[in-house]
């Protein structure tokens, strides 16, 4: 301290030269800005902190140069301890700034009052006007440039100086300084004009390119203040625009990656761990209360989406150190900002997906091998992993906003939440069935889907597999009891704080982290976890109320209890269920036993598991007339003129719910679009495509359809004409009078919709409706619409759909002179077997058309193998109408392997002739 | 009537402009969804006879393809004893709203007068077929006079 006062002292003179050079340093275009000055000139306060900091890096990158002069000096970082070899000024320069930054020890030094300052020839921080970027001077004293922002051309040409003189000192140095400041980052990459984006300098040379470096640093700086100004007045936080030039970032990111990597990792790495470390304080303290102003955070989104594009870094210390402190920066930001930030992805970064997702999965997955160390500490209370699940919902929600979204106003279905609906369509009682007491602080919308006004359930197709999101490692360690019940604080807390005051959902959901809120992190069969302990508790409360009752005098009946008789189950499980619905409903939410009459036997689930599997049975025979199977696509239909009354498609609904309820596997053949109307949203054109693939793909030919000719060549009235499951046709219109509306190229698209919206939705309405009744009846009060995607509910209800090869095989038939002891039979099931599962199910598709298991498992396929001539090089081939493989006598294993991989990774459609 | 239009133009086309494979188009007045109709094939071993087809349509017509079916026994790699067919112009997979039947009739029409046996339906033809082509013939041809209608006059 005495030292720093007697610098202070001493240079008194000289600082305010040096606050001038300063000045003109931030303002190296001041004539241009005087209009501006309030936001490029500095306060004197924060100036004079500058050169102070600034006096102080000169003094380490003295000592690394000339040292102390103290012969006694043990500091490691001084020339004179002996321990560290006097530097070129260049290294010298960057190691000091990063010596200042971690705050090494300063030599206090021996001369006193010579200040290092004055004694350098060139002082280390030169204005852009002074210096004459004479960069391949190798003699001459390090005399750089600081940046204030970087643009493609810089990275360009501090690159190729620095290859040229293979001394990297200037990149690294001007990574430090750019990296780590949040306001300087932030006015890099910006977007200018098409013509000097380019300009190629590459081949131009070096003094040439300074100039034009210079030139064009004065141009930005005059557009990007331009720029700036505009953007305040027209600020648009839904937005999915950005002033980041990202072709240009990314082509500066590559020609830095394409240095070696020891080159410039660690000043990334260094950089960015500043960065963020400020960002977090700034975001947390200083901007608190404010952050709701877009202005003020648009800085930190700008410069977290300039981050988040830089290319992989080998370097494990990346993911370590800087990644989760950028994650924890980003977590700060308003749900706006990160709305925002899911926006700009979503619409300009989707290449980068792949690379973020993948370096958060590893953060995520070493830190939870890492927790597992500390025992007694739950992952939930692990800031890293935290912070990186929130980054990657981000990314998660950027991933479904790139793929293919439905409009959310073709789906919303009206009859979700209408009451009138239920007790019209419903025989079963008018007892309220309380789920419209639908809790709703209690799964509240998550916020970001909020802020972007978006539903996960509408995304038809996100950019990567959902699936990806999957962290196994995170998933097999997570311990959900405890994650329930901070998912329960959380919600308890928050309800509070909604009536009481207004409580900061951010602060909650961090001191209550649940990844029950972040479920697309967990594997459905973790989420089954946690619907489980919900199901559980809510169970045992439901017990605990019982033994409450006993003491009573009631009865003591803690299960739900069902007595059936064999050959008429149906009947009594109807008569059961429906009684119940009118005196307690909430029954269901007790565990599940069923008694077969005349039978013993105590219900450890084996019993209810038999129940559950013989009542879809039946229900599920199209000879029963509840529902149609279609044989071609293995699926399972509503059957719209079934006789049967409503209770008995609400008594299924009922069992379905049960079973995810009772987490009992169903052989039930719904297509998604099914698992999608039961979370409340209406099937639309997008869903035939799984639902009834023949109709879907005629109907995109229509669409697809250019010509003025749809008239004549379709001849399509708004009449559609259908067989009913008795065999005959049934007319519809989709809009009155259709058969004299003409399907033409102006209306094929209403014509579509209505088509999709008649046979997913109108059709089967008030089957459907009783459906979801029974369904929600059991799963309204659960989070399962709020943990699980349609696809996942199919995986709770059907369970995965891995299935047995064996059977099959056992199963094949061969033709034309194949038998199953011919040695190229044998070598395909040996390949076939070991397959990898996605493989399996492609030569499943490739023979039968299908990659769905027919009822009764593969057995039922009836595949035949057929000879297919001798050896040749043709490919195998599939008849998919009769589950025939046609497989040439290959020569040798290998052969087979080859062919069969190619045909089945390389047979789209059909394509035989 | 929906699909009937479309399906009522393509008849009348049909019996206007005449394929001359394809002959004797008859259709239930009560049901325009199933044809029936000769197949009369060009090239040796089967000129020797015509062969009589069903066409069924679904009731979504043109949105779903038609489906074909052979009532006279013919001695043919790609096609089986049941008198199924495997025409990729009309699978699940492939079919197309636009293609229209006569384009469905001549595929087929070609495919019974060159076999296809690199994707047959019954391989031991197939391989007979290749092998030992004369065999085939004789055959198929015996076999054509044994099975087949009639061929029309003209």
């Amino acid at each position: 301290m005495n030292a720093n006062e007697n610098q202070n002292n001493v240079v008194d003179a000289t600082s305010r030269n040096i606050a001038q050079e300063l000045q003109s340093t931030e303002n190296p275009v001041s004539e241009f800005d005087s209009e501006n000055t309030s936001l490029n000139r500095l306060p004197t306060s924060e100036l004079m902190k500058r050169v102070s900091n600034m006096r102080k890096i000169d003094r380490f990158r003295w000592m690394l140069t000339e040292g102390c002069g103290n012969s006694n000096c043990d500091n490691e970082n001084c020339v004179s301890s002996g321990k560290i070899k006097p530097l070129n000024p260049r290294d010298a320069a960057a190691l000091a700034l990063h010596l200042y930054h971690i705050r090494a020890k300063v030599c206090e030094t021996s001369r006193g009052s010579k200040v290092p300052r004055t004694q350098s020839p060139t002082p280390l921080f030169t204005t852009l006007e002074s210096t004459n970027l004479n960069f391949s001077n190798e003699g001459s004293e390090s005399s750089a440039p600081e940046f204030k922002f970087l643009t493609e051309n810089v990275v360009r040409a501090i690159v190729n100086t620095c290859q040229n003189e293979s001394r990297y000192s200037l990149l690294v140095r001007t990574i430090m300084e750019i990296f780590s400041k949040t306001d300087k980052l932030a006015k890099s990459f910006l977007k200018i004009e098409q013509t000097q984006r380019f300009n190629d300098f590459t081949s131009r040379n070096l003094t040439v390119l300074e100039k034009e470096t210079l030139r064009e640093l004065e141009g930005e700086t005059e557009k990007d203040v331009d720029s700036l100004q505009n953007s305040k007045i027209s600020f648009d936080w839904s937005s999915e625009e950005t002033q980041i030039d990202f072709f240009a970032l990314r082509k500066s990111y590559q020609s830095v990656f394409q240095l070696p990597s020891h080159v410039f990792e660690s000043s990334f790495i260094r950089a960015l761990m500043l960065l963020a470390e400020n960002t977090e304080m700034e975001l947390k303290v200083e901007l608190k209360g404010k952050l709701c102003n877009p202005e003020d955070v648009e800085k930190y989104v700008i410069s977290f989406l300039i981050v988040f594009e830089m290319p992989a870094v080998g370097n494990p210390e990346y993911v370590d150190r800087a990644l989760p402190q950028l994650c924890r920066a980003m977590s700060y930001l308003p749900y706006s900002a990160l709305a925002r930030i899911c926006r700009v992805w979503a619409r300009h970064c989707q290449n980068s997906f792949k690379n973020i997702l993948e370096l958060l999965h590893q953060l995520i997955t070493a830190r939870t091998i890492d927790n597992g160390d500390e025992k007694r500490r739950h992952l939930q209370d692990n800031v890293d992993i935290i912070s990186a699940t929130k980054v990657m919902k981000v990314l998660y929600y950027a991933n479904a906003l790139a793929g293919k979204m439905e409009s959310p106003l073709n789906t919303k279905d009206e009859d979700y939440d209408n009451p009138e609906v239920d007790s019209k369509y419903s025989l079963f009682p008018d007892t309220d069935l309380r789920y419209s007491v639908y809790q709703g602080a209690l799964f509240a919308e998550d916020p970001l889907a909020a802020e972007l006004k978006i539903d996960l359930i509408d995304c038809i197709k996100p950019y990567i597999p959902f699936s990806e999101f999957y962290n196994e490692p995170l998933s097999d360690t997570i311990e959900m009891d405890k994650d329930y019940t901070n998912y329960k604080s959380a919600i308890r807390l928050e309800t509070l704080g909604a009536s009481s005051s207004r409580c900061d959902s951010k602060t909650v959901s961090d001191k209550f982290f649940s990844f029950m809120t972040h479920p697309f992190i967990l594997t459905p069969a973790t989420k089954t976890l946690g619907l489980f302990y919900d199901n559980r508790i809510r169970m045992y409360s439901e017990r605990r109320i019982c033994v409450l009752q006993s003491m009573n005098g009631d009865p003591p009946n803690p299960y739900l209890k069902l007595q059936v008789r064999r050959d008429h189950l149906i009947e009594d499980a109807l008569m059961r269920l429906e009684l119940l619905c009118y005196e307690s409903p909430q029954d269901f939410k007790k565990q599940l036993m069923v008694e077969f009459e005349g039978e013993q036997g105590m219900d450890e689930g084996g019993i209810s598991k038999e129940f559950f599997q013989l009542i879809v049975e039946e229900i599920f025979n199209p000879d029963y007339g509840m529902f149609t199977f279609n044989a071609d696509s293995q699926i399972c239909w509503f059957n719209s003129v079934s006789f049967e009354n409503d209770s008995q498609y609400t008594l299924i609904g009922l069992i379905i719910g049960l079973a995810i309820y009772n987490n009992i596997i169903l052989d039930v053949r719904f297509p998604m679009v099914v698992y999608k109307k039961l979370l409340g949203k209406k099937g639309t054109f997008n869903d035939l495509e799984d639902s009834n693939p023949v109709l879907y793909n005629s109907l995109k030919c229509l669409l697809e359809h250019q010509n003025n000719d749809v008239e004549e060549v379709y001849m399509q009235t708004f009449r559609i004409s259908y067989r009913d499951p008795f065999g005959s046709i049934v007319y519809h219109d989709l809009l009155p009078d259709g058969d004299k509306i003409s399907v033409t190229l102006c209306n094929k698209q209403q014509f579509v919709e209505l088509y999709a919206d008649f046979l997913l939705n109108k059709s089967i309405a008030k089957q459907f409706n009783a459906f979801r009744k029974g369904f929600r009846v059991v799963t309204d009060e659960s989070p399962l619409k709020f943990l699980f995607r349609p696809e996942e509910i199919e995986i709770l209800v059907c369970g995965s759909k891995n299935f047995n090869l064996k059977e099959l095989q056992e199963s094949t038939r061969y033709d034309g002179g194949y038998d199953s002891s011919s040695t190229i039979i044998k070598y395909f099931w040996e390949f076939a077997h070991s397959l990898s599962h996605i493989n399996q199910r492609k030569l499943l598709q490739f023979t039968t058309g299908s990659d769905r298991v027919p009822v009764g498992g593969l057995s039922q396929l009836h595949m035949i193998i057929a000879k297919n001539g001798p050896d040749s090089d043709r490919l195998p081939t599939a008849h998919t109408c009769f589950n025939v493989l046609l497989l040439p006598e290959y020569s040798t294993k290998e052969k087979l392997h080859d062919r069969l991989m190619k045909a089945i990774n390389y047979s789209k459609g059909f394509g035989m002739l | 009537m929906a699909a009937t239009r479309r399906l009522q133009k393509e008849l009348n086309d049909m019996r206007v402009h005449g394929l001359k494979c394809f002959r004797d188009i008859q259709v239930d007045e009560s049901n325009i969804l199933s044809w029936t109709g000769l197949i009369v094939p060009e090239n040796p071993p089967f000129n020797k006879g015509a062969f009589r087809i069903e066409i069924n349509f679904p009731a979504e017509y043109p949105f779903k393809p038609p489906k074909i079916n052979f009532k006279t026994k013919i001695y043919h790699p790609n096609i089986d004893e049941k008198g199924q067919v495997c025409l990729p112009i009309i699978s699940a997979e492939n079919w197309k709203p636009a293609t229209k039947t006569d384009q469905v009739i001549q595929a087929l029409v070609a495919l019974v007068n060159d076999p296809e046996p690199e994707h047959p339906l019954r391989a031991e033809l197939a391989e007979e077929y290749l092998k030992d082509r004369k065999k085939f013939f004789k055959l198929a041809e015996e076999y054509t006079k044994k099975h087949s209608e009639k061929r029309p006059a003209d």
